[in-house]
Parts: C-alpha cells; structure tokens; sequence
C-alpha cells in the first residue's frame, strides 16, 4: 500500500512569520483524515504548503512518491497548477471561486485533463448526484448563490477529475450547523477509491467518529496520530454502504 | 446631420476601438496588467500588413492575415518580456506598467529606425466604392470594417464561451488563484491571452489603415482611445468594452459630423470623465463581477 502523502519535516509560513514548525504526517490510500485545531494555529497553511500557496516552505512533500514540496522562499502559486495536475484538489477556505461564473462553468474548469474535459458532461452528473441541489442550479453565476451552495461548488469542482488527494479547508466555516453535518455527510459519501481525503476542521464534533483517524495541530505541531496505524488500514464503516 | 451616416459611422469606430479596448480589458483582468504597449502592437502590425501587401501578394485576405499574425507575435513578445519574467515579483502592477510603456517607446524608436520616418499607406483592400442598403449609402471600407472586426470578436467570444483555454482565461479573470487550483498554469494561459489580444489590435490596425497612415507612433491616439473604452466600460467586462465602445464610437462620430474632428478628444475625454464620476467601475461595474 503506497502513501498517497508523506510530509517529512515541513516547515512554513509567510514572511519572518514561522506557522507550521517541522511537521511530518503520512496519509495512506483509502483514508480519510481529519486535523483538528483552533484557528491561527496553522491548519489552513499546512493544505496551502501542500499546494505551494504559502508564503515560503521548506522539508518534503511527496504526493503519490513524487516530491512536490521542496525549498521555497518565493512566488506562493507558482507551482500549484503543476501539483493540481499530478492529483491534488485543494478546497480552500473563501472557495477561490470565480463569481461570473456560472455553475455548470466552475464544475468543467475542475475538468483539465484532457480526458476528463472531453467527459465533462458525465463527470457532471456524477458530482450532481453527490450535490443534488445544484442540479437545478448549473446556469447560475456563482456570486448569486449561498454559502452553502458556493461550498458544494467549489468541492464539486474538485472531484471532476482524477484527484488522488482531496484537501478540505473548514468544510464548516460560516455555515449553519445543520448544513456543515449534510456537508460532511456528502463528503463521507465521495468514492475516493484508491486516492485519500484531508479534511481541516475547527469543530471536533462535525468529524468525530466519521473519519479514518483525526489528529491535532497546535501552534503549528501535530499532536499524535500522525503516522497511520496498521489499525487504520482497515477501512472505516463508512467506506461501504 | 445624415442618420444612416452617423449610425454607420458609429458602429464602424465602435467595431474598432472595440477590438483594441476588448485587447485591453482581457489582459487587465486577466493578467493584472496594463498593456501599454497596445499601441505598439497597433503600429507594428500596420507595417507587417503594409510588409505583405509589398512583398508577398496586395490581396485583401492575405494582408489582414498578415496583420493579424504581426499583431499575435508582438502580443507574445510583449508577453514573454513584460509577463513572464516580471508577474510573481512584488509590485507586478507598476513594474508591468513601465515595462510595457518602455516596449511601446523603444519598439516605436525601431519602427522609425527601420522603416524611416515616411509614412506607408495599405493598398484600399476593400476596393472602392459604394453599396446602397435601402436609404443608406454605405462605403465598401466601413462594410469591410465592421463585417472583419464582427467575425473576429464572434470567434474570439465564441472560442472563450466553448474552449477549455477559453473557460481556463475566463476564470483568471475572475480569480487567479482559483484558477490555478484548477490546473491553469499562468504562463501558458498569459502567452495565449496576450496573443489573441495582439490579433486584435493587429486586425483593428489594418482597419483602421484604410483611413489613416502607418507610422511608427501611430498607435498612440488608438491606444488612447482604446483604454478610454475599456476604463469608461469597467476593465474586464467584455459586454461593458463592447457597450463603451458604441457609446464613444458615436460621440467621436456626431462630433466630428457637428463640431469638427478636432473636437473629438476633448468630447471623448468630457465622457470618460462624466461616466467615472458616476460610476467609477465603468459602465459593466454593475452588470458583471470584474477584478477590483
């Protein structure tokens, strides 16, 4: 069984400012992991460093045992579409969506394999039927839609390629609580195969019990669990309906 | 005042202006970059056509294309000297600002060192005379002019509504970084973004040629008012360019028809100034989600 990710020793953050201090934790294929920490103690910069956006990084990340992190000082984004397009989906917080565009548009830019842009149409469906709701949306400009709905978008968006690595940025954030569970619901019904889901949250409640394993991170350290157990090989109820 | 002329007139500047305000905008909100160097595109483009129609064949067809391919290679050069090397350094804004105002300058200097200071003139490559649709009078050049720039902004809206580099286009001009987390890389996108605006400078260069002559700093007054429509049309609304620019195709028109073709300027600049007082994200800032 490979390591979908292995960080070793990952450090970053922005200008003089240190966030994530030496930070190693393997996700293995199959599991669902969630990191649990307050804000401001670097959960959303660890999902950044993963996608190249932050300010400056240093110590390995290998996604699939190709090395996408390395020693970074500068140009936060320059590397990021390379690393989406070797398998990352990173849904961040804020949803980085594109507010002219409608629905069906913001689902098809998930699509940048060729393969996939020629099946967009069925790809489609296929994240429709994890987010029934924006069915009757797809002609929509974003900007007009709800919070909510603007998240369904931006991690639909996500699946409509081969995404090996599914990053979840506070699925939770600024949403009612009855929507972040059927949120999360949703997020444990997503078929991700061989491939493996990280999902940040601030709200222990919303992932306790649902995912493979969670993990802590406290002023930018990961406390325990952060090597998977032999345990967590065997899949979770939740993997099988 | 003649209405058919007016009205003709009119869309045939719109059509124009359009192509390099539409140029313009794209590159704004795509890019983040205020390409000053529109107008060298413009004057370069005039002499690759005037080039062609010399050396090569003075068929009609033939020396659009050349035009439009001089503009599409200007666009990338401006692109691979002013984009690539500049875009991730702090201030890309302002430093992008001066490279490209320092192309526009030195690439008119070589203009004027290798062609020398002689204006060139494009053979008539619409033929001349005139058609009659019902009571308008309309001349061969303007019917040229507008049905030329329709068919290029038609497939250059076309191919960013259905293509995949369209849509990849479409959304960094609304969020760069969004796009990137969908795969699009901000180079080739940037190469790609800066040549198809440069065929549409370079096709609006040879339009207008057919009225006025090829110089090396001929590009100066249409890039003055190319930025005119793409500011007074909200930069980065491609309807709101396109509204703009009928809007200021028709003050130059009943200017130059009521007060004098020196006036034209002045009346132009009094709208622009008029429409951002009011709305100063331009006349799309409501209509359409532009890069603030």
């Amino acid at each position: 069984m490979t390591d979908v990710l292995r960080i070793e020793n990952l450090s970053a953050g922005y200008g003089p400012l240190g966030v994530l201090h030496s930070i190693n934790l393997t996700v293995r294929a199959g599991e669902r992991v969630g990191i649990i920490g307050l804000n401001g103690h670097g959960k959303s910069t660890l999902l950044k460093a993963i996608a190249g956006l932050t300010g400056w990084q240093s110590g390995s990340i290998k996604l699939n045992g190709t090395e996408i992190g390395g020693t970074r000082s500068q140009g936060p984004g320059r590397y990021t579409h390379k690393i989406v397009r070797m398998g990352l989906a990173l849904m961040p917080q804020g949803d980085a969506l594109f507010h002219g565009l409608t629905v069906a548009d913001h689902l098809d830019s998930g699509a940048y394999t060729p393969r996939a842009w020629r099946e967009r149409k069925q790809r489609r469906e296929r994240v429709l039927a994890i987010f029934p709701p924006l069915e009757k949306l797809l002609g929509q400009p974003v900007g007009k839609l709800s919070g909510g709905e603007r998240r369904m978008v931006s991690i639909g968006r996500g699946l409509m390629d081969d995404a090996k690595l599914l990053l979840i940025d506070e699925p939770s954030l600024g949403l009612a609580p009855k929507i972040s569970k059927g949120l999360v619901e949703a997020l444990m019904r997503i078929d991700i195969k061989d491939g493996a889901m990280v999902i940040a949250e601030q709200n222990l409640s919303l992932l306790e019990g649902k995912v493979t394993r969670l993990i802590g991170l406290h002023a930018g350290k990961l406390k325990g669990g952060a090597v998977a157990p032999d345990a967590a090989l065997t899949p979770h109820a939740h993997h099988h309906h | 005042m003649d209405p058919y002329y007016l009205a003709l007139t009119t869309i045939t500047l719109a059509s124009i202006y359009g192509l390099l305000a539409l140029g313009i905008s794209i590159i704004w909100s795509s890019l983040g970059m205020i390409n000053m160097a529109q107008g060298f595109t413009f004057a370069v483009s005039g002499y690759g056509a005037w080039l062609v129609a010399q050396y090569i064949s003075a068929n009609g067809f033939v020396v659009v294309i050349g035009g439009v391919l001089t503009g599409a290679l200007a666009g990338a050069l401006i692109g691979g000297i002013a984009f690539i090397p500049l875009y991730d350094k702090p201030n890309f804004p302002l430093r992008s600002l001066i490279a490209t105002l320092a192309i526009s300058l030195m690439g008119g200097q070589c203009l004027l060192w290798i062609f020398s200071p002689r204006v060139k003139a494009l053979p008539k490559i619409f033929g001349v005379g005139n058609i009659h649709i019902g009571p308008a009078v309309a001349s061969y050049d303007k019917i040229g002019s507008i049905v030329c720039s329709a068919i290029l902004l038609l497939l250059t809206l076309g191919w960013m509504k259905t293509s995949r580099r369209g849509l990849e286009i479409r959304a960094m001009m609304q969020n760069p970084e969004g796009a990137a987390l969908v795969g699009v890389g901000l180079r080739s996108t940037a190469m790609s973004v800066m040549m198809v605006t440069g065929a549409m400078a370079g096709l609006a260069s040879v339009l207008l040629s057919q009225n006025y002559f090829i110089s090396p700093f001929a590009g100066t007054t249409p890039l003055v008012k190319g930025m005119v429509v793409a500011l007074a049309g909200g930069l980065g609304s491609v309807a709101g360019a396109l509204i703009a620019a009928v809007l200021i195709g028709f003050i130059e028109a009943v200017t130059a028809v009521g007060l004098g073709g020196q006036y034209v300027l002045i009346t132009q600049f009094l709208f622009i100034i008029a429409v951002l007082l009011v709305r100063p994200r331009g006349i799309a800032g409501m209509i359409e989600h532009t890069r603030e």
